[in-house]
């Protein structure tokens, strides 16, 4: 178990820099996600962790000491790639073993740890099998097993679940969370998928172009993400976003006029509103025309055209209740609107927006 | 009434549907045969050389080419390996095909021991034993002492095998070790020029290594490596070794980058992941660049013509060139294709263990 800090970390790869400058600290225990689109620098971040890219800047430390020039075989991380990396000459229990050769245990003493873990993940049964007579899922547990046979202190995972089916995903997402529970090893997963970070960490890093943008439990990016791009990455379907302008207390959308409450903006922002937060009503808030409707199972997703914009509107329940080329008028609650400054894309913490009535 | 009418309509759509049917059937029988027609006329010029040398091996005396043992025997072997690849192709089921490979042979083995059976013999193959071969050969010429004949002096034939497995041998081995190691240096790191330096090498490989006969010449001259045969294998090291490089970078690039850095995040050192990891991924590979670079050393003949002198030295390809060459004396075709089977033996063995490897070379895949 470690406790994992970044100080002022910098990597680059000759004239390109990765990261510029990050700041991070990981509780021991803790299970954080790293959360980003491809190429946010997410995976470089796991293998400096890992010890297999050494860091341009910065300190990097495992419990308070400095492990920069540490080498990744001293460094007691196991890791689990996308691609599993099994061993492919070897069989499962040897693959397992790989990391206790190293050791100089006895020969028993092997055997029984790889049962333990070989057990842990279920695998028992396969351990005489080579890789290429596994399933994905098989495989995934395989790798598990050998990332946690040495007690490792830090437990990364790299994109664990993308090459998994959809139903397999979901419970390895599950057996994964407890198994970390259970062990309260300090764990950092990389993922590019929004649903894998924010059901199974404990906190989430979300990153782009090799900068953090906000760390927070998955609620606070949910609710209270700190920047346009964060908004953007997280929720399903996506936040409806507006570029509107800001003065004397009125908002002005699209040349529709929203009246200004909260903490006071102005000039140029980005009115943010998730699709969710949308509901259709009778009478009042602003009149739409709807587009197009995609069921999705319990929800409706609809696309509305109004004089703010195109907006995305998500109403619970089967079965859609409207249809296309219905007039409507939706409305929300002060408290959902997000405004974020254009330019500087960062959240202004308290600016709501209203519907005037009249 | 009615009923009929309709069921002669529906034979009628049947009929032509079997005509269709039976009309397909002939074009492909007809594409099939003129391909294999076309395979074995192709094939026939390729194989009736091995026959030949098969057949004088064993059978040819002194006095020259045999004709008496040479036609029948093709006559019989021939149309029983054609007979083999085309029930190969007509064979239903495997047993059904190993059925009729055995009664195929069964007759041509009865057939040819009928034959030719009485003339086959051993006695070509004595300069496997005869350690002289002057004296196994040009005895009568010897006998004569006639001063005319400046007779070349034979090494034992063991002593051209042990040399050529040397050269082969040794040649083999420095390659395979320079080539992993390189392929892999090559395959996973970065470092300035290392494009044109993979191009550079590829060129290299293209020219013909005649012209570099007489540089190389005095080079091994300056160097105090002529007339050796670490000399010669040291050559051939160097002409194989680009595109043993080249193929060996190829297996590399196939293993992904993540079963390394896994060694590396297990506990193993960057050399212990390189043997414990990589490399077992790659055997294939460096089981190609070996058999490649054995035949290599073991067929090498201009370069041993041109370097080696003494006859202690000679390898298997100059002990077979001497044999054809001594003219003077008329060739004695029983015991070149003797010796010239004794010669192919050892490749022949390599390439029918070594196949499955072989096939497998593409996989390696060869992309810059």
């Amino acid at each position: 178990m470690a406790m994992i800090e970044f100080r002022r970390i910098r990597k680059e790869f000759g004239d390109v820099t990765v990261i510029p400058d990050m700041s991070l600290t990981i509780d021991d225990g803790e299970f954080v996600s790293l959360l980003g689109p491809s190429g946010c620098g997410k995976s470089t971040t796991l293998f400096m962790l890992a010890g297999i890219y050494l860091p341009s800047g910065g300190d990097l430390l495992f419990d308070g000491a400095r492990v920069n020039e540490v080498e990744a075989r001293d460094r007691n991380v196991g890791i689990v790639f996308q691609s599993y990396a099994l061993y492919p000459h070897m069989t499962v229990f040897k693959n397992i073993a790989f990391p206790l050769r190293f050791k100089k245990l006895p020969d028993s003493e092997v055997s029984r740890r790889v049962r333990d873990a070989a057990e842990l993940v279920r695998v028992t049964e396969l351990l005489e099998r080579r890789p290429e007579q596994l399933s994905g899922g098989q495989q995934q547990r395989v790798a598990l097993a050998r990332a946690l046979v040495k007690d490792p202190a830090l437990l990364l995972l790299d994109e664990p679940l993308s090459n998994l089916d959809a139903t397999l995903r979901l419970a390895m997402r599950t057996e994964i969370k407890a198994l970390q529970e259970r062990l309260k090893v300090t764990t950092v997963l990389v993922t590019h998928d929004q649903v894998e970070a924010t059901t199974m960490a404990d906190r989430i890093v979300c990153m782009a172009d090799g900068r953090i943008e906000q760390i927070g439990t998955p609620d606070d990016l949910y609710r209270r993400p700190a920047s346009r791009f964060v908004a953007a990455f997280v929720g399903s379907p996506p936040i409806n976003l507006l570029d509107a302008d800001a003065a004397n207390g009125r908002l002005v959308v699209n040349g529709h006029r929203l009246a200004l409450e909260g903490e006071p903006a102005s000039g140029e922002v980005i009115l943010g509103i998730r699709p969710e937060h949308l509901h259709f009503m009778a009478a009042g808030g602003v009149a739409c025309r709807i587009e197009q409707i995609e069921p999705m199972g319990r929800e409706t997703l609809y696309v509305a055209d109004s004089p703010m914009g195109r907006l995305r509107v998500l109403e619970g329940g089967a079965g859609s209740r409207h249809a296309p080329g219905d007039s409507l008028r939706v409305g929300f609650l002060p408290e959902h609107v997000l405004l974020f400054e254009r330019g500087r894309e960062t959240l202004i913490p308290g600016a709501r927006a209203a519907v005037r009535d009249g | 009434m009615a009923a009929a009418g309709i069921d002669a309509v529906r034979t009628d759509a049947q009929r032509h549907w079997d005509e269709l049917a039976a009309k397909a059937r002939r074009s492909r029988r007809a594409k099939d045969a003129s391909l294999f027609t076309f395979l074995i006329a192709v094939s026939i010029p390729i194989i009736v050389p091995y026959f030949w040398l098969l057949t004088l091996a064993f059978s040819a005396g002194m006095e020259g080419v045999d004709t008496r043992v040479l036609w029948p025997s093709i006559f019989i072997l021939v149309p029983a390996v054609v007979a083999t690849w085309v029930w190969a192709i007509l064979a239903r089921t495997r047993r059904h095909a190993m059925t009729g490979w055995g009664v195929i042979w069964l007759v041509t083995i009865v057939i040819y021991a009928v034959v030719v059976g009485p003339d086959l013999h051993l006695y070509n193959f004595r300069f496997l034993y005869i350690p002289e071969f002057n004296t196994a050969y040009r005895e009568i010429v010897a006998a004569e002492d006639n001063p005319e004949f400046s007779l070349t002096s034979f090494p034992s034939v063991w002593t051209a095998f042990w040399n050529s497995l040397f050269i082969a041998g040794a040649a083999t081995l420095i390659v395979v070790t320079i080539s992993s190691l390189a392929g892999y240096y090559i395959s996973r790191f970065q470092y300035r020029f290392r494009g044109s330096s993979l191009a550079t090498m590829l060129v290299l490989h293209a020219f013909p290594t005649t012209v570099l006969l007489i540089p190389i010449f005095i080079v091994m001259w300056q160097i105090g490596l002529l007339d050796t045969l670490t000399g010669v294998m040291l050559v051939i090291v160097g002409i194989e070794m680009p595109f043993a490089v080249f193929i060996m970078k190829g297996f590399f690039d196939a293993v992904p980058w993540e079963i390394e850095m896994s060694a590396l995040t297990d506990g193993a050192t960057r050399r212990q992941a390189f043997v414990k990891v990589v490399l077992p991924q790659v055997s294939n590979g460096m089981i190609a660049v070996a058999v490649f670079v054995f035949i290599r050393g073991w067929e090498e003949f201009i370069f041993v013509l041109t370097l080696l002198s003494s006859n202690v030295r000679w390898t298997m390809s100059l002990y077979t060139f001497f044999v054809t060459e001594e003219t003077n004396l008329g060739v004695d075709y029983g015991i070149v294709s003797a010796v010239g089977l004794f010669y192919i033996i050892p490749s022949f063995l390599l390439y029918t263990i070594a196949q499955k490897y072989l096939l497998q070379m593409t996989v390696g895949g060869l992309k810059g």
